[in-house]
Formats: C-alpha cells, sequence, structure tokens
C-alpha cells in the first residue's frame, strides 16, 4: 500500500563536534500538502532538510522519502533549492536550468523549452537568454528555483525561499509554490518568517534550538493557545479586576485575558450583573506569531523579526 | 549507479564546454607555442653566447712547419671523427722561438696561456723528440686529442706514408637497420615517461582552478546538494580529461605532422619500435594518461576541496606537485634498471604506476602485466575518488572553517 506521506522522520540527530544541530526531530509530510519548518537561524532546519534528502547521514533515526530509505536513490523525482545562492555565471539563464534539469535526468532539449516557458510564466521571459552575471540577484535566485524544479518533482524542497527576494519575486514565489501544488507535488520549505507559513502551509513543524517544538496544521497551532478576550467596561472600578480571570492586563482602557475554559457567557453574565456594563468586547484567535513567542520565547521572535527586516532592507 | 555516470555526464559536458569555448581556452591550448619560441629563443642565445667562447678556444702546438704539416694532416683526419658540440678546439701552429728541450721552450708554451685573443687549452711543444704537453684546467681531453695527433704524426713519420694518406683502403656501404636497438627502446620508454609526467602535472592541476572557482561562486554547493559528490568528482575529472585530451591531440598531431616530414622518419621510427608494437604502445599510453590524470586530479580535488582560497589551494598543490615529482623519480629510476625490484615497486605503487608502466611497455614485449596494471589503477582511481569525495563532503557541506584552519586552532589552543 503507498503510504499516504511523501516523507516522514523519526528522531533524527546530528552532532557536529561537540555542538548537536538537531536532536530528536520528528516530522511527516503528507503527499501533496505544503509543509513548513518554521525556526530561527541556526535552529537546524538545513541541518534537518539535508538529512532528509540524504545529502548528510543522521547520527540516529529513521527517514523514508518517497517509499523509501535510501533516499539518494530517489534523488531524481526531488528537486532542492539549498540554502546557498549560486549559480555559473557565464551561463545563460535558459541553460542553467536545463542543466540543473539534465542532473535529474531531464533531456537537455526538453528542458531548455521549459525553461523558456517556465521563465515567462514567472514574468522572466525576457531574460531566458541573458547570461546570470547580468541579471539581479533576485532574478538569479528564481532562476535557480526553476531549475530545482524544471524536471516536475514529486517532492519539491525548498530552503529558505523567500531569503533575500524583493516583495514582488516573492508574491512571484508564493504563486509558484500553490501552482506546483496544485499539480500535485508536496512542498517542504523552510523559513524564517512566519507571514509564508502562515499563508501558504497545511502543515508546519516549529524548530529551535535542534528540537522540535511543535509539529501539525497552523490551526491546530494556534488552537494550543486560548482565544484572547479584549475587554472594555462602561463602569471601570477596583472591584472589576476581582471578577475577571486573574492573569487579566490592563491594555488601553480595557482588560486582555484568556477566555476561559468554560467560556464568555457566565463571566458576561456577572460582569452586567455587578453593573460594569460592556463598552467593547472582542474575541483574537492568537496568532501563528503568538504561538512561535510561547514556543521560542520573545527575545529569539524579536532576533528573527530583525534579521527578517535586515534581510529585506537588503 | 547508472544514474550517477549520467549526471558525471552532465557535469563533465558543462565543464568541458564552459572551458573550451572560451577565448582563454585559445592561450591555453597555444601555450607550449610560447615556451617552444621562448625556449627556441632562449637556446640561441645561449648557444651563440657558447658559440663565440668555443670559436676562441686553441689547441696549440709549438713546432716548426714540417712537423706542424704532419700534425694538421693528422687533424683533417681525425677531426670529421668528432662532429658538432663534441668537436676540440681549432689547431693552431706556433714557430718555436726557443730551442727544443730547454727552459725558453717551457716558458714560451706557457706565455700562450696568456695571450689575449684566444683561450688556449692545451699546447704541445718540445716536438718532435720529446713532446710534452701543457694542459689548461679542464682541457684534458683537448689534450687527449692533441696527444693522438702527435702519436698519428708520429707513426706517419716512421712508417714513411705521406702525411694525411690513409694505409688501406676500406670499402664502405650503408646498412638501414630494420629492428629497434635497446637504447632507442630504453630513449623511447623515457620519453614517454617524462611526457606522461609533464602533460599529467600541467593538466591535473586545471581541477583545482576549477574548484577553486566553483567554491567561489558557490557552485558547487548546488551541484554537491543535487547529486552525489561522487559524480561531481568524476564529472569535473572527466570534463576536464576530454579538455587534456583535445590538448593532446592537437599538439600530437602536429608533432606528427612534424616528425612524418622529417627526410628518415621511417628509419628513426625503426630504431625506436616498442617491444609491444606502436600501435599498443600509443594506446597504452593514452590508457596510462588517463590512470594518472585522474589519480593526480582526484588528489588535486580533493585537497582543493579543503582550502578556501586561492591562496590555500596554491599552497596546497605545491606539496601534490614534489609528491608527483618524487613518483617521476622513482618510475625513471624504474626504466633505468627494469626488472629490478625498484621497477616492480614502482610498477605497484598506484601513484608511479602508470609512468613505469609506458616505460616497460618501450622495452617488455609482454601485454598481461599492462592489463593487470591497469585493472589496479582503475581500482585506486575509484578508491582515490571515493575518498576525495567523503573529505570534500565534509568540506562543502559542513559550514564552519575549513580542515586546515580547524586545524590551526585546535594546534594553538592546545600551544596556549
Amino acid at each position: 500500500m503507498a503510504s499516504a506521506f511523501a516523507l516522514t522522520a523519526q528522531d533524527l540527530v546530528k552532532d557536529f563536534g561537540a555542538k548537536r544541530a538537531v536532536d530528536g526531530v520528528d516530522i511527516a509530510v503528507p503527499e501533496g500538502s505544503i509543509y513548513g519548518i518554521l525556526g530561527p537561524n541556526g535552529a537546524g532546519k538545513t541541518t534537518t532538510l539535508r538529512m532528509l534528502l540524504g545529502i548528510i547521514d543522521p547520527d540516529s533515526g529513521t527517514r523514508e522519502l518517497l517509499g523509501t530509505t535510501r533516499p539518494r536513490s530517489v534523488s531524481d523525482r526531488v528537486g532542492y533549492l539549498p540554502e546557498e545562492r549560486g549559480l555559473y555565471p557565464s551561463m545563460k539563464a535558459r541553460e542553467a536550468i536545463a542543466f540543473m534539469g539534465a542532473l535529474r535526468g531531464l533531456n537537455w532539449a526538453e528542458g531548455r523549452t521549459r525553461a523558456d516557458a517556465m521563465l515567462a510564466d514567472a514574468g522572466l521571459g525576457h531574460a531566458a537568454g541573458d547570461k546570470i552575471k547580468k541579471l539581479s540577484k533576485g532574478m538569479a535566485q528564481f532562476v535557480q528555483l526553476l531549475g530545482s524544479i524544471v524536471h516536475r518533482p514529486e517532492l519539491i524542497v525548498l530552503d529558505e525561499p523567500f531569503s533575500g527576494l524583493d516583495p514582488v519575486n516573492q508574491e512571484r514565489l508564493e504563486a509558484l509554490i500553490l501552482a506546483e501544488r496544485d499539480r500535485g507535488a508536496t512542498i517542504l520549505f523552510s523559513t524564517h518568517i512566519m507571514g509564508h507559513a502562515e499563508r501558504l502551509c497545511d502543515r508546519l513543524a516549529i524548530i529551535a534550538g535542534g528540537r522540535l517544538r511543535y509539529e501539525g496544521s497552523v490551526a491546530e497551532a494556534r488552537a494550543t493557545l486560548p482565544i484572547q478576550a479584549h475587554y472594555t467596561p462602561r463602569e471601570d472600578s477596583p472591584a472589576l479586576a476581582r471578577l475577571l480571570p486573574p492573569e487579566a492586563v490592563r491594555d488601553n482602557g480595557g482588560y486582555v485575558f484568556d477566555v476561559p475554559d468554560s467560556g464568555m457567557e457566565a463571566l458576561l453574565a456577572t460582569l452586567l450583573e455587578c453593573g460594569h456594563g460592556v463598552a467593547g468586547l472582542s474575541l483574537e484567535r492568537p496568532s501563528l506569531h503568538d504561538v512561535f513567542v510561547k514556543l521560542v520565547g520573545e527575545e529569539t521572535v524579536e532576533k528573527m523579526e530583525a534579521e527578517a527586516d535586515a534581510e529585506q532592507a537588503a | 549507479m547508472m544514474s550517477h555516470f549520467r549526471q558525471a555526464a552532465v557535469i563533465a559536458r558543462r565543464d568541458f564546454i564552459a572551458t573550451v569555448a572560451t577565448p582563454a581556452f585559445l592561450m591555453f591550448l597555444l601555450a607550449p607555442l610560447f615556451m617552444l619560441v621562448f625556449a627556441v629563443v632562449g637556446g640561441s642565445g645561449a648557444r651563440m653566447i657558447a658559440d663565440s667562447g668555443d670559436d676562441a678556444q686553441r689547441i696549440v702546438v709549438v713546432a716548426d712547419a714540417e712537423y706542424g704539416a704532419r700534425i694538421e694532416a693528422a687533424d683533417a683526419r681525425i677531426r670529421p671523427t668528432f662532429p658538432g658540440a663534441i668537436a676540440p678546439p681549432a689547431l693552431e701552429r706556433r714557430d718555436p722561438v726557443h730551442e727544443a728541450g730547454g727552459a725558453g721552450a717551457e716558458a714560451e708554451a706557457r706565455a700562450l696561456f696568456s695571450e689575449s685573443g684566444i683561450d688556449v687549452a692545451a699546447v704541445l711543444y718540445d716536438v718532435p723528440d720529446n713532446p710534452r704537453l701543457l694542459i689548461g684546467p679542464g682541457a684534458d681531453r683537448d689534450a687527449d686529442y692533441l696527444a693522438l695527433l702527435a702519436d698519428t704524426a708520429a707513426r706517419d713519420a716512421r712508417s714513411g706514408v705521406p702525411p694525411g694518406e690513409p694505409v688501406t683502403d676500406i670499402a664502405r656501404e650503408p646498412f638501414e637497420r630494420t629492428s629497434a636497438t635497446i637504447g632507442g627502446q630504453q630513449s623511447l620508454g623515457f620519453t614517454a615517461l617524462f611526457l606522461l609526467f609533464l602533460l599529467t602535472l600541467l593538466l591535473a592541476g586545471q581541477t583545482v582552478s576549477v574548484l577553486a572557482e566553483e567554491k567561489g561562486n558557490k557552485v558547487i554547493e548546488i551541484l554537491a546538494a543535487a547529486v552525489p559528490l561522487e559524480a561531481v568528482f568524476l564529472g569535473k575529472l572527466i570534463g576536464l580529461f576530454g579538455v587534456a585530451l583535445l590538448f593532446i591531440a592537437f599538439w600530437g598531431t602536429i608533432a606528427l605532422l612534424g616528425f612524418s616530414a622529417l627526410p628518415d622518419s621511417q628509419t628513426m621510427l625503426a630504431r625506436l619500435d616498442p617491444a609491444i608494437g606502436f600501435g599498443p604502445f600509443i594506446g597504452l599510453g593514452v590508457v596510462y594518461f588517463a590512470m594518472g590524470y585522474l589519480l593526480l586530479g582526484a588528489v588535486f580535488l580533493a585537497v582543493g576541496g579543503q582550502a578556501n582560497s586561492m591562496r590555500e589551494i596554491q599552497m596546497l598543490s605545491l606539496p601534490i606537485t614534489f609528491f608527483q615529482m618524487g613518483m617521476f623519480g622513482l618510475a625513471s629510476a624504474a626504466a633505468a634498471s627494469p626488472g629490478s625490484g625498484l621497477a616492480l615497486f614502482a610498477e605497484l605503487f598506484p601513484f608511479s604506476s602508470p609512468f613505469a608502466m609506458v616505460a616497460k611497455g618501450a622495452s617488455d614485449p609482454a601485454l598481461w602485466p599492462h592489463l593487470a596494471a591497469i585493472a589496479w589503477q582503475l581500482l585506486w582511481v575509484s578508491i582515490t575518488i571515493t575518498l576525495g569525495a567523503r573529505w570534500f563532503r565534509k568540506g562543502v557541506l559542513k559550514s564552519g572553517p575549513s580542515v586546515f584552519r580547524r586545524l590551526g586552532e585546535a594546534l594553538r589552543g592546545k600551544a596556549a
């Protein structure tokens, strides 16, 4: 029976010298899904991807890629965009894509034909005959991405694909990822930018310090935190605080607190009964950002965001 | 496995085209021409300087006209047997001022060494009764020649034959040799060995520069991520091997055309005929070049993979070059003493084996040792590529400083 997962891994461990880069990571990527690995820089995302693809071997743990435990044997069915960006500067964009396809068993002529079509679809048709050294950094990066999927792989693995792209190319990439999913491919990508993961992923894994902190859908991730209530009373008084859950904090003349397990109905009835009234009430589902902050800590998230901003500015 | 070869072929194709389809390749192809031009210009300059010095050299006989005529006749007969570079200095006769046998005659001979305008190598005086030779530094051979002239002149005088006349009339008949000489075969073996060494050293070293370029633009990391490193290694070696073959084919054709144009090329070929025949010898030469190239190229690639800059690559290439020169020395010694223990060692040691075996082909008719040697060398090519790729993988796919920097840091840490 065919596996419902394109890729699975159990308890992956990898040490580099005295440093444990990956510490017991479990991942299961369903076929036809978009799966994200989210984590700060140095979290072990790249090492995890390399182990999953068989580029490096884990020190312990098991992995299965497209139904085999020997990942390199199915490398022609996989498209991989590594974290490093690099192409032959003197190669034309079309040739560079065809070359990457040829490495995966695609005929050169067919590779060139597909390259022209893919470049045109991505709005880069004018650059097909240009040498890589003449392209902008973002365009060259896009060419490399197209090269990694030109052979129409079943599984596409992208390591930090959004890194270094301007907003226009990021949008292009998001559209491309969705189109590849619609084609039937499974997509696994790593990122440290939460927006992309939140918009694109069916499921995701959050990794920090080499350890898996969360694995599941984005909705499930958000459901791990309680819904937050933003309540503004008509009549405030010191007695009000005693009626609210103990963790309630003041915020812009109102209070913010987690919705109790029993729901809001009983609390609202009490507040109305005691004459505090309701000037404003909103219920907010926690964002992926909130989940992430809870899992990896505010300091790490701030660092990640600063890195993302710096990258964007560059 | 087939996919490895297919991937290697894709990389080889890319590297071959990228190398050949550039203007720089023309310079590379014509590089030996520059070397040749410089060698000819330099050589002829040195020759001119040497010739001008040789023109001034003299061997002198202090004698009267009658004795001088005999010596000159002997010189005319014997000198043609010492052609070109081995010809003795020109003979010059001086009339004696002092009586032979006296102190004045010796002083007269000594004074000739101080004479300006000529460089006197040796002086014969006190002739004919008590001939003596005054020999300049390093002129023993010239003195021997002068002694031979004096002796021949004395024999002529005693035999009564007119000076310069032959005593016997010898019939001469030229003979065209059709079989190889031992010396010719050994010379051919050594020439092939030297050529193989030179080409291997020059062309295999190129693999390092390719690697340096690809490390610089990060392409090697992309390749390493996309295909097994063994395939990357093999592809790079094959691609540049193609470039090397093109280079050899170009210059080989020119050399062959040049050789065919020589008037006595057939006779020379007959003298050089290798023991296994010319066809197999050339075929084996190509195979041994391939083996030597792949072995050395793999070592260059593996070591180059650990370096992070051109400077590090250059520093790392030097020991490999010295190692290769050592292999050349070993193979040369083996070629000079075929059948010895040293020759067997050179034939078995993987890095000297291609050189030693090509020399063996010139003088040993057996073919089976070559088949065994090729299988043995292929095994070592595989081992070198596999080990090199594994070592290289660590250098490329693991972030952090190079092996050498880590080693340096470890040593500094230990010292501290």
